[in-house]
């Protein structure tokens, strides 16, 4: 019999929706939204591991170990291959679309379906918990993420933001590319993968959610079933290398076959070591973002008044356990000046404060398209393992956005827009 | 399912779809102009709901209109353009969301309406009654730009090349913003010609999906529309274009690359009947559309040849592209494993078992555009621009019915047109 007494039951009154988080005997955390009237379900299985653990131990280690570049990326893809063969192949018998990805903080893997939920769910739990790496496997993945590294390579919209990334840090992961590089994957061997695995995927670290429509019950069934009860939690140990204050590289050029150059302007932010701290400042970016040149900002309108900008500017937050940005991303034939009106308007509004009603305007936007994170399973999944990975729950980011000061925005400004710490990085054709 | 699909007339050759669930928590309103695709108007055409984007009688400043999208709750105001078969389909769009979750009380179905029917119907203009000459010369540069950074995804760019060699001279093969010369000859009054063309000759279907009062929307849109004296709109037949392939031509053409690009155009036989187009569409996905397709599996698992190989079927042109990325010096081989699977379809070599998972995620794909209104409102824009109204259920009831028979005649019917190369020059093996 179950034990009800790890099942909560989590209750928005503002989107007038609930759903449970269960924390199962594995220790896997299961968060389980059904949705009125949907035909498809979503399922993610995601551990909090991404590109930027390439420096970690577990109680059990002495010593810390470091990892080559593009390892959670190269373990994503080997996990999809066993004994038996692909995952893939086993979904095709279901019908659910399939898929994973790796980003800087975490590994998922998630399918869609409109029917055969369970045998789906059956899938993604065994294949996720039973690696299978041997030289030969290994070997031939190199070849096959050699060409989706070579892929990237002519992707200018990809470049333009590693550049960036590379020229705001001297030494945090988040500078690298997610997937590594020829060189750096050629020295990945299983008994890496094995360590990396053992140390992450164990189900304490993990979570899986599920939105949209399916039964929980057929949820925990699975999980008795492919889960066994957990032995010791596994403590992990991340180790970040120093970051100096300052940025590595004012602006970074790089030449490559494009119409308009891309640019991509960005600042250093300030990272707190909690992680719901961090998602708290990135809903405040998300907002200064666009009080500073979002589409109905005076900003916004002289840069394309003047043809600087066009539609494709762009404005993005990021942040997670120990780096926070922000950056402002677009087609423009003189960045330079984009930069420098940028600038210009964020020291205007230091010095003049921002308007009371912008602040209102914006934050009204802003809770608009936020209520579109609980309108789709695929959305809400994603979501609901954001915010757990950030230790609260789904509600949370709009709670956060509901209760937020123009006196808290004003005081993070300056943090956030650091004329000191930003960087642009360009990529133009030769001759532009 | 809980949403019906209803379409109704509203005007002259205006009509109004409406597609909804109480399961919604944004509202979608698009209002789309149809018209043939012909070089001498394609980017004068592109421009028009671009300009009107930029503002309108009601609210003429550019930043007061997106303060407004501010105030309904961050409402997006869209312009687009894109090309279906032969036809060019200009649409302005706004996503907003459901009065339900508003903090006030107002009216946001009816507010959204209001705001989008005057940025189609009442465009802001100068004393002259031309578009104004600032906007005409921001957006005349986007299209301008938007062609040129057609290079920018060379997955998609070289795509497009193949299928303009394929179909050179005939509208298909127009693109969708025209060229350079063509978006560069963009003045006040062509833009404006063209949109006065378009209020008395395109064909408008109007489409509202998502929770909200529709009706609200219809009547303001059947008002607005009543207003245009004069139209006289034109049809959208579909554009037949060659059924089978003359020879096979191939094309080369070089850029600085990492990974080059090929692209196989072929042409799909004669296809009459609506269960043939199903058995087209099936045989696509078997070969080269899903993870465990034959292109997939084999091209890039088996022999590690490319780092995607995938087919696409454009049910509208009847054309199939077969693209894959590739390293330069394995181009030849990639080229005749392709084809070599095409022919093993041909020959039946595929099991009763491929089919039947092809067909359960074509139905599962098919099912979920359900569960959104931008893929709801496809769906349905796509049925219209065929003369159709099938809805996603009876789809998958037709493509339960195809026989492995009728797969293995749809690749038989199967000629390669052109393979297009789009070769990195800086590889050293090419």
């Amino acid at each position: 019999m179950r034990r009800m007494d790890n099942i909560a039951r989590v209750i928005s009154p503002r989107v007038n929706e609930e759903y449970q988080k269960v924390v199962h005997p594995s220790g896997l955390t299961i968060l389980l939204y059904p949705m009125k009237d949907f035909v498809s379900a979503y399922a993610i299985l995601a551990t909090n591991y991404g590109s930027v653990d390439e420096t970690f131990k577990t109680g059990a280690d002495r010593d810390f170990v470091s990892v080559p570049a593009g390892i959670a990326h190269f373990l994503e893809h080997k996990l999809f291959e066993n004994e038996e063969g692909d995952a893939f192949a086993r979904y095709a018998a279901t019908g659910a679309s399939a898929n994973a990805y790796t980003s800087f903080e975490k590994t998922a893997y998630l399918f869609s379906c409109t029917d055969n939920f369970a045998q789906s769910l059956d899938i993604l739990l065994d294949f996720v918990t039973r690696p299978y790496f041997t030289p030969e496997t290994v070997n031939k993945e190199q070849g096959i993420i050699g060409q989706e590294i070579k892929m990237y390579q002519d992707n200018p919209d990809w470049r333009v933001y590693f550049n960036l990334l590379e020229s705001l840090y001297h030494n945090n992961p988040v500078r690298l590319d997610i997937a590594g590089t020829v060189e750096s994957i050629a020295q990945i061997d299983a008994d890496l993968l094995y360590r990396c695995y053992s140390t992450f995927y164990n189900l304490g670290n993990m979570t899986l959610a599920v939105a949209g429509n399916f039964d929980p019950a057929v949820v925990l069934a699975a999980a008795d079933k492919h889960l066994k009860p957990a032995a010791d939690p596994v403590e992990i140990t991340r180790d970040t290398p120093d970051e100096p204050w300052e940025v590595r590289e004012p602006l970074v050029v790089q030449n490559l076959p494009v119409a308009q150059p891309l640019f991509n302007l960005g600042f250093k932010g300030v990272a707190g070591g909690d992680e719901r701290a961090n998602l708290w400042g990135k809903i405040a970016d998300e907002i200064l973002l666009d009080v500073i040149a979002g589409e109905s900002s005076p900003l916004y309108r002289k840069l394309f008044d003047d043809g600087l900008i066009n539609q494709s500017f762009e404005g993005e937050a990021m942040a997670s356990r120990d780096y926070s940005l922000v950056f402002f991303g677009g087609e423009s034939r003189d960045p330079e000046k984009v930069r420098d009106a940028i600038l210009a308007e964020v020291a205007r509004l230091e010095a003049e404060g921002i308007p009371p009603e912008t602040f209102d305007r914006v934050k009204k936007a802003t809770y608009g398209r936020y209520i579109g994170m609980y309108g789709r399973p695929d959305a809400l999944g994603g979501l609901l393992v954001t915010a757990h990975f950030a230790d609260c729950d789904a509600y949370q980011p709009l709670e956060m956005l509901a209760a937020l000061t123009l006196d808290q925005l004003t005081v993070r400004l300056p943090l956030s827009f650091d004329p000191k710490r930003c960087a642009l990085s360009i990529v133009k054709s030769n001759g532009q | 399912m809980s949403q019906n699909f209803t379409r109704t007339p509203v005007g002259a050759g205006v009509y109004f779809s409406a597609i909804v669930g109480p399961k919604f928590k944004h509202n979608r309103l698009t209002v789309n102009f149809i018209l043939p695709l012909d070089k001498a108007t394609a980017s004068d055409n592109a421009v028009v709901p671009h300009i009107l984007r930029m503002g309108c009688k009601s609210l003429p400043d550019f930043t007061s209109l997106n303060a407004r999208l501010d105030e309904l709750y961050g409402a997006s105001l869209e312009a687009g353009v894109s090309k279906f078969g032969g036809y060019q389909v200009m649409e302005v769009s706004i996503r907003f969301l459901d009065g339900r979750f508003a903090l006030d009380n107002e009216n946001l179905t009816e507010a959204a309406a209001v705001l989008l029917a005057g940025i189609a119907l009442e465009p802001k203009l100068a004393q002259d009654g031309l578009f104004t000459e600032k906007d005409v010369d921001l957006q005349r540069q986007y299209i301008q730009d938007t062609i040129e950074a057609e290079i920018n995804d060379k997955r998609s760019y070289a795509i497009q090349q193949c299928a303009a060699f394929m179909c050179e001279g005939e509208p298909v093969a127009v693109k969708t913003f025209g060229y350079p010369e063509t978006a560069a000859a963009i003045t006040r009054q062509s833009a404006m010609a063209a949109y006065r063309n378009m209020l008395k000759t395109a064909p408008v279907e109007i489409v509202f999906t998502g929770s909200g009062d529709a009706e609200v929307a219809k009547k303001i849109f059947a008002a607005a529309f009543s207003a245009l004296k004069d139209r006289q709109p034109v049809g959208y037949p579909l554009i037949k274009l060659r059924p089978v392939a003359e020879s096979v031509r191939e094309k080369t053409e070089t850029m600085d690359l990492n990974q080059s690009k090929l692209v196989m155009g072929m042409r799909c036989g004669e296809l009459n009947t609506p269960a043939e187009l199903t058995a087209a569409r099936l045989f696509s996905n078997l070969y080269g559309g899903t993870p465990f397709s034959k292109l997939f599996a084999n091209v890039r698992e088996r022999l590690s040849l490319c780092y995607y190989c995938a087919s696409r079927f454009d049910l509208t042109t009847r054309l199939l592209m077969v693209d894959s990325g590739v390293e330069a010096k394995n181009k030849d081989l990639a080229q005749s494993e392709i084809l070599a699977q095409l022919k093993a379809v041909a020959d039946g070599d595929f099991t009763d078992e491929e089919l039947a998972n092809t067909k359960l995620l074509m139905t599962n794909s098919i099912l979920s555009t359900t569960d959104s209104t931008v893929s709801l409102e496809g769906w349905y824009m796509a049925q219209i621009l065929r003369g159709q109204s099938m809805s996603p259920t009876q789809d998958i009831e037709n493509l339960q019915k195809v026989t492995r028979e009728e797969v293995i005649a749809a690749a038989k019917k199967i000629t390669l047109d052109t393979a297009y190369f789009l070769k990195g020059e800086d590889e050293t093996n090419g």
